[in-house]
């Protein structure tokens, strides 16, 4: 066969529609999984949320959420999950800015460190923060050496909070971190040289280059703080009861209804507030997670 | 600046391995505590190599994260391909939106929903089992999806758009293209993806607690009911290695990273020889695509660096592993039997006890010719075994309720009535005291396990003699804050209702309001709601007084803290309680189930499984053995069963009956209230 024929016998048309019929079909395995593992598991939760035990029509379970009693709890989980985040983001937002600012070696190494408590099992680190932190625990053995009353934090809001920060602290510095290691330190260099001191390089510059790192990172805790159960059941007390806590209670009351209604609820509330920081964030993309 | 960033960076991350390096300290304890070290030894990373429940759910971890990462990764490639693909934005967006569902949504609200998917399905094909490996692998592969696409989807984008049709220009068919061409630039993306679904899979609890069966548990779920109790350091262990093998592979990788970048820049370099070489492609078809070949072989071959030949072989061995336990689990020559019981609650051979389930196996092996297998799996309250059982989500064979908890499945149909011919040793084993109870007024459907007497617990060096008495002690404000109340609707009510002197089965709701009263006024003075925290928190001295089983207080007395010391009584009119065992009326297996039940009541199970519980036996063998009398000392003896007890009596005006419909949902309402406000 000579070099010609081959050109022309290989004509592009035949090629390109069969790519393009593999092309569409490449994703219809996961668009079915989708629909059936994914869109349609919250129809059910629907269906359950307004229907009774004997699967008849009812807006109760959804009505009932609007009482003083779940609404302190909504409210109370809220409250918490924002503080954690908030603290998160205290705590998260400098050190992600040092770790993008140092050498890129040292940059490596201190991404290995902060990513590896998140490799441990998560409900083992809660507890070991307990062990840590009970009136009879290392902290408070350790401050009654120096002869100092020991410190009540297990069992209290704090407690609960204090886990919070410790579970998903790195959820909030690896995406600011992601997001800051781009900017070049020329812009950093450029914003002195033109007179802005340390405070206006952060407001002006730093601040909203790293904005959607921020936001994705504020959303990767605030979702499964306000969701927990096992931390508030650890490390709270009496009075720390949250919505995720009721919605495991009603599970294990086998009272499928009520949790459903639950669940729908806490999840139109997240996707609400999500949506609205979507809308106010311009990038699509987020910071998204480093490994 | 420079300094201040230094110290910062410290304390963050002393914050964040301060807990796990007490985890590692205490994994090295020779006591049993995970508060007071007593000394330095290996001694749980041993017990952690005997523990066959840790093991197999270990093993069942990773089974799970190969299968549904390997999955994932499959699905998650292709899909990514289509996505990239897409022209109509309002599809790809859609797409996109059910993707990143998994992710955006809080994981409580992914594992319930994907159970109701599981049990109204599960229900309409009339499966006696709803959630097992497949439900879960199922799970795990949905929310492992996202992190797949979402790392390959850039490469993609990355990917320069004239090498795929260069490739087609030069002949190559679309799927040679997509392996040969799109495949290797994508790989660190993919191999990205499956890492990390691997990891959240292996990690994962709250999914895996809602959508797992009872012949398959993960770790997670395991650790989830172990620190439901005290933990013990074993776990420790197990968390101490998977650090180190993390920490170990992290290193490696960083390091194949850095070389894995100088590869980078040559591969840039291949691929503009490549370029040119496409331009000389107008000279000589043929030569080119000799060397499109070479070129792709080469850097194709570069890819695979051992560090991820090693990996994909062993993920390739986990599969074969996988397939081969699948397909033994479900095999005909061996029976599966599911026993679902109370955590700790069954000697399985810890410190060189004897492991009944592994003796049961032998038993069949040798004296029935049956190859039998005990699947374990083990539960924190009987409300969850109900919870289980009655969505028909699993199919035990034999579980280990409480007396109410048994007139209750009894009265909806869940029992099987039990065949007594194959139980031999009920006859001669279980005494008058311990039949015709209420529960099972007809001896039909149980075989008496334990028994035992609710009693108040305190710390005596806190608590001073003159203010022990009956149940008002749970109630002296003078220990506000270390008073420790049931987190269980009925045994809560059941102290204010024995201190009250109120009948505890009650149908009249204002003695209900009574109790409710009662409770209210300890709320104040509680420090907390707890099950099985108890133990934790009694013997660390963290509460000083708490009502519990009197078994309980026995190993609660063993792992004590130095400055604890723990007492006991019992009040005037308490709670009683028997455990017994039943096969549900679902079970496949229901004449392997009685031979198991009957198995438990011979001599050599009965004692190590009643030494090992800790609670009163109702077996006469048990409770008449030298032996046993001798391994318990007499302390224990004397709490257990105390003298001039009529048991039929006081049980009979002091347990837990099972409540009608209305007064439990009264029941309900009230606890809610007690514990929201």
């Amino acid at each position: 066969m000579t070099r010609k024929e081959n050109i022309k016998k290989g004509s592009p048309k035949k090629p390109v529609s069969r790519i393009g019929l593999l092309q569409r079909y490449a994703a219809a395995p996961h668009i079915v999984w989708s629909v059936l593992f994914v869109v349609a598991p919250l129809i059910f939760v629907l269906y359950y949320a307004f229907t009774d035990a004997s699967g008849a029509f009812t807006t109760a379970n959804v009505s009932a959420f609007f009482t003083e009693k779940y609404l302190l709890i909504f409210f109370r989980s809220l409250k918490l999950a924002v503080i954690a985040t908030a603290i998160c983001l205290l705590l998260g937002y400098p050190i992600a800015y040092f770790i993008s600012r140092s050498k890129a070696r040292t940059q490596k190494i201190l991404i290995l460190l902060l990513m590896l408590p998140m490799w441990m099992n998560f409900l083992i680190r809660t507890y070991a923060i307990m062990v840590l932190i009970q009136d009879t625990g290392i902290i408070n053995t350790f401050l009654g050496n120096f002869g100092i009353d020991p410190i009540h934090i297990l069992g209290t809001e704090g407690a609960v909070i204090i886990g919070m920060v410790y579970d998903y602290l790195p959820f909030m510095i690896l995406p600011i971190y992601s997001v800051m290691a781009k900017i070049d330190n020329r812009l950093i260099e450029a914003a002195s040289d033109l007179g802005c001191n340390g405070f206006g390089v952060l407001r002006k510059v730093i601040l909203p280059l790293s904005k959607s790192g921020v936001i994705s990172g504020l959303t990767m805790v605030l979702v499964p703080s306000i969701s927990t159960f096992y931390i508030s059941q650890k490390l709270g007390g009496v009075d720390t009861l949250m919505i995720g806590d009721v919605i495991e209670q009603q599970y294990t009351a086998s009272n499928y209804n009520m949790t459903a209604s639950l669940s729908l609820i806490l999840m139109l509330i997240l996707l609400i507030g999500l949506a609205i920081v979507n809308h106010y964030s311009d990038d699509e993309s987020g910071g998204g997670m480093v490994l | 600046m420079k300094r201040f960033s230094k110290i910062y960076t410290a304390l963050i991350l002393i914050f964040l391995f301060a807990p796990i390096a007490v985890l590692i300290f205490f994994s090295f304890n020779s006591g049993s505590s995970t508060s007071s070290f007593s000394g330095f030894s290996f001694r749980w990373y041993v017990e952690l190599f005997r523990n066959g429940e840790i093991l197999n759910a270990l093993k069942n971890s990773l089974i799970l994260a190969v299968a549904s990462s390997a999955i994932a990764t499959v699905i998650g490639t292709s899909a990514a391909f289509g996505i990239h693909h897409m022209k109509n934005k309002h599809v790809r967006s859609g797409v996109m939106t059910a993707t990143n569902i998994p992710m955006m949504n809080p994981e409580i609200i992914t594992g319930i929903s994907l159970m109701f998917l599981f049990v109204f399905v599960g229900g309409l094909l009339g499966l006696s089992t709803k959630l097992n490996f497949v439900t879960m692998l199922i799970a795990h592969v949905t929310f492992n999806l996202p992190y797949v696409i979402l790392n390959v989807l850039p490469k993609f984008k990355q990917m320069d758009k004239s090498l795929p049709e260069a490739a087609l220009d030069l002949g190559c068919t679309p799927i040679q293209s997509f392996f040969k061409v799109q495949l290797p630039a994508i790989m660190p993306g993919v191999f990205t993806g499956m890492i990390m679904a691997f990891t959240m899979s292996l990690d994962d609890f709250v999914i895996s607690y809602f959508t797992s069966g009872v012949d398959f548990q993960t770790l997670p779920v395991l650790i989830y009911s172990m620190t439901k109790k005290s933990v013990k350091p074993t776990i420790y262990a197990l968390s101490s290695i998977i650090f180190v093998i993390i920490l170990v592979l992290l290193l490696l990788s960083n390091r194949e990273k850095t070389s894995a970048e100088r590869l980078e820049a040559k591969k840039k370099r291949q691929e503009k020889k490549l370029r040119e070489a496409i331009l000389r492609a107008q000279k000589s078809r043929r030569q080119l695509e000799n060397k499109i070949d070479e070129s792709y072989e080469s850097s194709g071959g570069n890819r695979w660096r051992p560090v991820h030949k090693i990996i994909a072989g062993v993920a390739a061995l986990a599969l074969i592993v996988t397939l081969c336990v699948t397909v033994g689990i479900y095999s005909r020559n061996t029976v599966t039997l599911n026993v679902y019981n109370w955590g700790e609650y069954m000697s399985l051979g810890e410190e060189g006890a004897l492991n009944v389930n592994k003796a049961f196996e032998d038993y069949c092996r040798k004296e029935l010719g049956m190859r039998v297998k005990v699947n374990y799996v083990t539960y924190t309250s009987n409300e969850d075994l109900y919870a289980k059982l009655s969505s028909d989500a699993v199919s035990y064979d034999v579980i280990i309720p409480s007396d109410y908890m048994i007139a209750r499945l009894a009265s909806e149909g869940l029992l099987a009535e039990l065949d007594f011919n194959n139980i031999p040793n009920y006859e001669t084993c279980i005494s008058e005291d311990f039949r015709d109870l209420y529960y099972d007024p007809e001896n039909k459907y149980s075989v008496p396990y334990t028994y035992g007497m609710v009693g108040v617990i305190y710390n005596a060096n806190v608590v001073s003699e003159e203010d022990i008495g009956d149940w008002d002690l749970m109630w002296n404000e003078k220990y506000s804050g270390s008073i420790l109340q049931f987190n269980n609707a009925r045994d809560a009510f059941g102290t204010a209702f024995y201190k009250l002197g109120l009948d505890v089965n009650t149908k009249n709701s204002a003695d209900w309001e009574k109790g409710l009263e009662e409770l209210r006024r300890q709320k104040p003075l509680l420090n907390k709601f707890v099950m099985d925290e108890i133990f934790n928190m009694m013997e660390s001295g963290e509460a000083a007084i708490g009502a519990y089983y009197a078994g309980d207080y026995l190993t609660m007395v063993d792992n004590q803290s130095e400055n604890v010391d723990l007492q006991f009584y019992y009040p005037s009119n308490t709670n009683l309680f028997v455990d017994a065992m039943c096969v549900p009326a679902a079970s496949q297996n229901k004449e392997l189930a009685e031979a198991y039940i009957n198995f438990m009541l011979s001599e050599e199970p009965a004692i190590a499984n009643a030494e090992y519980v800790c609670y009163a036996s109702p077996h006469s063998v048990v409770y008449n053995s030298e032996q046993y009398k001798e391994d318990m000392g007499e302390d224990a003896m004397r709490i257990l069963y105390p003298e001039d007890f009529d048991f039929h009596e006081a049980y009979d005006s002091n347990c837990f009956k099972d409540l009608d419909a209305d007064t439990k949902k009264l029941l309900n309402s009230l606890w809610e209230d007690l514990k929201i406000n």
